[in-house]
C-alpha cells in the first residue's frame, strides 16, 4: 500500500511539474512573440536590424488595438471577455503602462522587478500564473494566464490517480487473501486428516494429490509416520488378542480343576493331583507368555535391537547341541552335524533361539532313534543353515502355513509338550530381522529340512 | 445321564471329565473333530460339550455333520468369543455357547437346562406322587423327607424321571449310565433297581417285562 502511495504521489508531482514548465515555457515565449511583434511594427519604416528606439516602441504601444498587425494567437489580448487567454501589461523603465491587454485582470500592478541577474522571475498569483521580464531597457513585462483551468485539470488526475492507486491496493488484498487461502487450503487438509487419523481412524492418509507440490513432501512424510503408527497398533492388537486366546484354555482348567476341588473334601492325593494339573497349566501360560513378548518384540520396529555384533554361528549351534544333549539322549537320537567356521552380524541371543527351536523340534518330532542332521557353511556371501530330520515329514497343503502364529499341524501334539504353536513364527521372526530367509522342504514320510540364510558378517570375510 | 466332552487340550479335558464325573454323569471324551463325530454319530447323547478349535477338523465344522443325523443337545466352549463365531456355531445346531474361561457351575448348570428342555420339562423339580426330585441338588426327598441314595441310584431314578412314562430298555439304562471307562456288569442294574424299591416304595419303578423299566407319571 505504502509503495502504491509513493507511486500515486510520484507520477502527480511529475504531472503537476511537467504542467507548470508548460505553462511557464508558454509565457516566455508569447512574451518574446509579442516584443517581437511590437519590434516589427516598430522598425517597419527601418530595415537595418537593430532593435527599435524606445520612443518609437512606447508610441507603438500604446497605439496597439485590435486593428493592429498582430498575430491570431494574440487577438485575445484586445478581448475583454477571453479572461482564460494570456494577458500581458508593459511598463517603461519609468514605470508607466504603455500596454495592458484587455483581458488582464484589472488588480494589475507594476510588479518588483526580478532578483539580481535575472531576465525572469515566475510567481503564482492566486490562480495566475505570472512572468515578469525586464528588457535590456529596462521595459517591464508581465505576461500571466489564469490557470485554475489547469489546476481543475490536475486535481481531476490526482483523483484518478488516487482513484487507481486504490483500486490497485484492494485488488492487491483481494488477491492476496485468495492466494494466502489457496496456501493454507492444504495445510488445512493435512491437519484435519492428521486430527481425524490421532482420533482413531487409523488407516487413513494423507491425499497427497490435494496438496501442492511444496506441501507433498511434508504430507509423504506425514503418510509414513502414520503407517508406522498404524502398523504399531495392528502389532499390539495381535498380541492382545493371540495372549487373551491362547490363554482362555489354560486359565478354564485352573478355574475348572481349583473350582471341583474345593466343592467337597478330598484326599491328600486328590489334591495333589489337582494342584499338578494347576502348575501345568501355569507353566503352559508362562511359556506362552514368554513366546508372545518374544514374537512382538522381534516383530516390533527394531528398537530393541540389544547387543547387535559379530555372532559365530558356529560356536551359537554348538552351544545350542550342549544344551539339548539330555533331550536326544532321552529320545536317544542321533545327531550328526556338519559345521564350518561362518559369521554374521546379529543378536546372539535371538539367533541361539532359532537354533535351538529348529533343532529342538526335529527331536521332538521324531519317535525314539530318530536322526537330527545339522550343516552350516557359507555360499556366495551367504550364512546357511540346515536341520533336516527323519521324522513323518509335514504335508503340502501345511507348508505355506508352517511359520504363521499357532498354526499346528500334528493333532496330538496340540500344547501338550509345552510347546505354544509360536517356536516357528518366532524363528521366521527373527530370520527376517537379521536380513535373512528361512525355506522348508519336506515330504510326508520322508522328513523335513529346515533351511535358514542369513547374510555373512561383511567385516570376516577377510 | 451320558455326555460326550470333545476338547483337544487334555489337561482341560481331564478336568471337565472328572469334574462331570463326580456330578454323577457317564463321561466319555474324544479330542479331535473325526473322533468325535464318529461317537457323537454312534449314541444318543444326553448332551454333547463341544470345543470350536478341534485338530482334523473344527467344532463347527463338525457341529453341522453331526446335525445331518443327530439331534442330541450340544453346548459349545470356546475360546473364540466373537460375535460371528457364536452366531454361526447356534446357526449351525448347537443349543447353548459358553465362552472360555468359564465357571464350571454354570457350565453344569447350563448342562442340566439343556437336558431338561430336551426331555420336554420346564423345571429341575420332578414331581412323582410323594416323591420330589431334585435334579440340581440331586436329590430325592420322600414326602418331605429327605432319602439318601448312591451315585448310581440317583442316576437310574433321574434317567427315569426324564424319561417319565416311556419305558426305557435295559440296554439304554446301561448305556446311559455308564461310559465307556466303566467295565460294570450289566446285572448290577437290577441291584440298583430294587434298592431304589426299597427306598422309594416298591411302585415306584414298574417293570415292563421284556421290555425294561419306567417311572409312570403321578395322575
Amino acid at each position: 500500500m505504502v509503495v502504491i502511495a509513493l507511486l500515486c504521489t510520484l507520477a502527480h508531482r511529475l504531472a503537476a511539474d511537467d504542467k507548470r514548465e508548460r505553462i511557464d515555457r508558454e509565457l516566455t515565449a508569447f512574451e518574446r512573440a509579442f516584443t517581437r511583434q511590437v519590434w516589427e511594427l516598430s522598425n517597419k519604416r527601418r530595415s537595418d536590424g537593430k532593435p527599435p528606439p524606445p520612443d518609437r516602441m512606447r508610441e507603438v504601444m500604446q497605439s496597439l488595438d485590435a486593428n493592429s498587425e498582430l498575430p491570431l494567437e494574440m487577438r485575445d489580448l484586445f478581448d475583454p471577455s477571453a479572461v482564460d487567454s494570456t494577458y500581458l501589461a508593459f511598463w517603461d523603465n519609468h514605470g508607466r503602462l504603455l500596454f495592458q491587454s484587455a483581458n488582464a485582470p484589472k488588480d494589475l500592478t507594476l510588479p518588483k522587478p526580478p532578483p539580481q541577474d535575472q531576465e525572469y522571475s515566475l510567481r503564482l498569483y492566486e490562480s495566475r500564473r505570472e512572468l515578469v521580464h525586464i528588457g535590456p531597457r529596462g521595459f517591464r513585462s508581465l505576461v500571466g494566464r489564469d490557470i485554475s483551468a489547469d489546476k481543475a485539470a490536475l486535481r481531476s488526475l490526482a483523483l484518478q490517480i488516487t482513484g487507481c492507486g486504490a483500486l490497485l491496493w484492494l485488488l492487491g488484498l483481494i488477491g492476496g487473501w485468495w492466494l494466502a487461502g489457496r496456501v493454507i487450503r492444504p495445510i488445512d487438509v493435512i491437519s484435519q486428516t492428521a486430527t481425524r487419523i490421532a482420533g482413531g481412524n487409523v488407516s487413513e492418509r494423507i491425499d497427497v494429490a490435494k496438496t501442492d507440490d511444496e506441501l507433498s513432501r511434508l504430507s509423504h512424510v506425514l503418510n509414513d509416520t502414520f503407517d508406522r503408527l498404524e502398523s504399531a497398533i495392528k502389532r499390539q492388537q495381535q498380541f492382545t488378542a493371540d495372549a487373551s486366546h491362547e490363554l482362555r484354555t489354560p486359565l478354564t482348567v485352573i478355574l475348572s480343576e481349583t473350582s471341583r476341588g474345593l466343592k467337597r473334601e478330598r484326599s491328600a492325593d486328590e489334591y495333589r493331583d489337582i494342584l499338578t494339573t494347576c502348575s501345568l497349566a501355569g507353566i503352559r501360560m508362562r511359556s506362552l507368555v514368554e513366546s508372545l513378548l518374544i514374537l512382538a518384540r522381534q516383530e516390533g520396529d527394531g528398537q530393541s535391537q540389544p547387543s547387535h555384533g559379530s555372532c559365530s554361528l558356529l560356536q551359537i549351534i554348538t552351544e545350542t547341541l550342549l544344551l539339548l544333549r539330555p533331550l536326544a539322549d532321552e529320545k536317544e537320537t542321533r545327531i550328526s552335524s556338519d559345521l564350518h567356521e561362518v559369521n554374521c552380524q546379529g543378536d546372539s541371543r535371538a539367533l541361539s533361539m532359532v537354533a535351538m527351536n529348529l533343532i529342538s523340534n526335529a527331536i521332538d518330532h521324531q519317535q525314539t532313534h530318530g536322526e537330527v542332521m545339522i550343516r552350516l557353511r557359507s555360499e556366495e556371501g551367504h550364512a546357511i543353515l540346515e536341520v533336516s530330520d527323519k521324522g513323518p515329514g509335514i504335508a503340502e497343503k501345511h507348508l505355506p502355513h508352517l511359520f504363521d502364529r499357532f498354526y499346528r499341524v500334528d493333532p496330538s501334539r496340540q500344547s501338550n509338550g509345552g510347546h505354544s504353536g509360536l517356536g516357528l513364527a518366532i524363528v521366521k521372526a527373527i530370520v527376517t530381522n537379521h536380513g535373512g530367509s528361512i525355506q522348508v522342504e519336506s515330504q510326508p514320510g520322508a522328513g523335513s529340512v529346515f533351511r535358514v540364510i542369513l547374510p555373512l558378517d561383511e567385516a570376516h570375510l577377510s | 445321564m451320558r455326555l460326550l466332552i470333545i476338547e483337544d487340550d487334555s489337561l482341560l479335558l481331564r478336568s471337565l471329565a472328572a469334574s462331570l464325573r463326580e456330578e454323577n454323569y457317564a463321561v466319555d471324551t474324544a479330542s479331535d473333530g473325526e473322533d468325535g463325530l464318529f461317537k457323537a454319530t454312534s449314541f444318543d447323547y444326553d448332551c454333547i460339550i463341544l470345543d470350536g478349535m478341534l485338530p482334523v477338523f473344527d467344532g463347527w465344522e463338525l457341529l453341522a455333520r453331526l446335525r445331518n443325523t443327530k439331534i442330541t443337545p450340544v453346548l459349545m466352549l470356546t475360546a473364540r468369543d466373537a460375535l460371528p463365531d457364536r452366531v454361526r456355531g447356534l446357526d449351525n445346531g448347537a443349543d447353548d455357547y459358553l465362552t472360555k474361561p468359564f465357571d464350571t457351575e454354570e457350565l453344569l448348570a447350563r448342562i442340566r437346562a439343556l437336558i431338561r428342555r430336551s426331555a420336554g420339562q420346564a423345571s429341575n423339580l420332578i414331581q412323582i406322587g410323594d416323591a420330589l426330585i431334585d435334579t440340581a441338588a440331586r436329590t430325592v426327598s420322600l414326602r418331605g423327607e429327605s432319602i439318601l441314595l448312591t451315585p448310581r441310584e440317583y442316576a437310574l431314578v433321574e434317567y427315569l424321571a426324564r424319561h417319565l412314562g416311556t419305558v426305557v430298555s435295559r440296554s439304554e439304562l446301561y448305556e446311559h449310565l455308564f461310559d465307556e471307562d466303566d467295565d460294570t456288569l450289566s446285572n448290577l442294574l437290577d441291584v440298583h433297581v430294587s434298592n431304589v424299591r426299597k427306598k422309594l416304595g416298591a411302585d415306584f419303578i414298574s417293570t415292563r417285562r421284556g421290555h425294561g423299566y419306567t417311572i409312570e407319571p403321578s395322575t
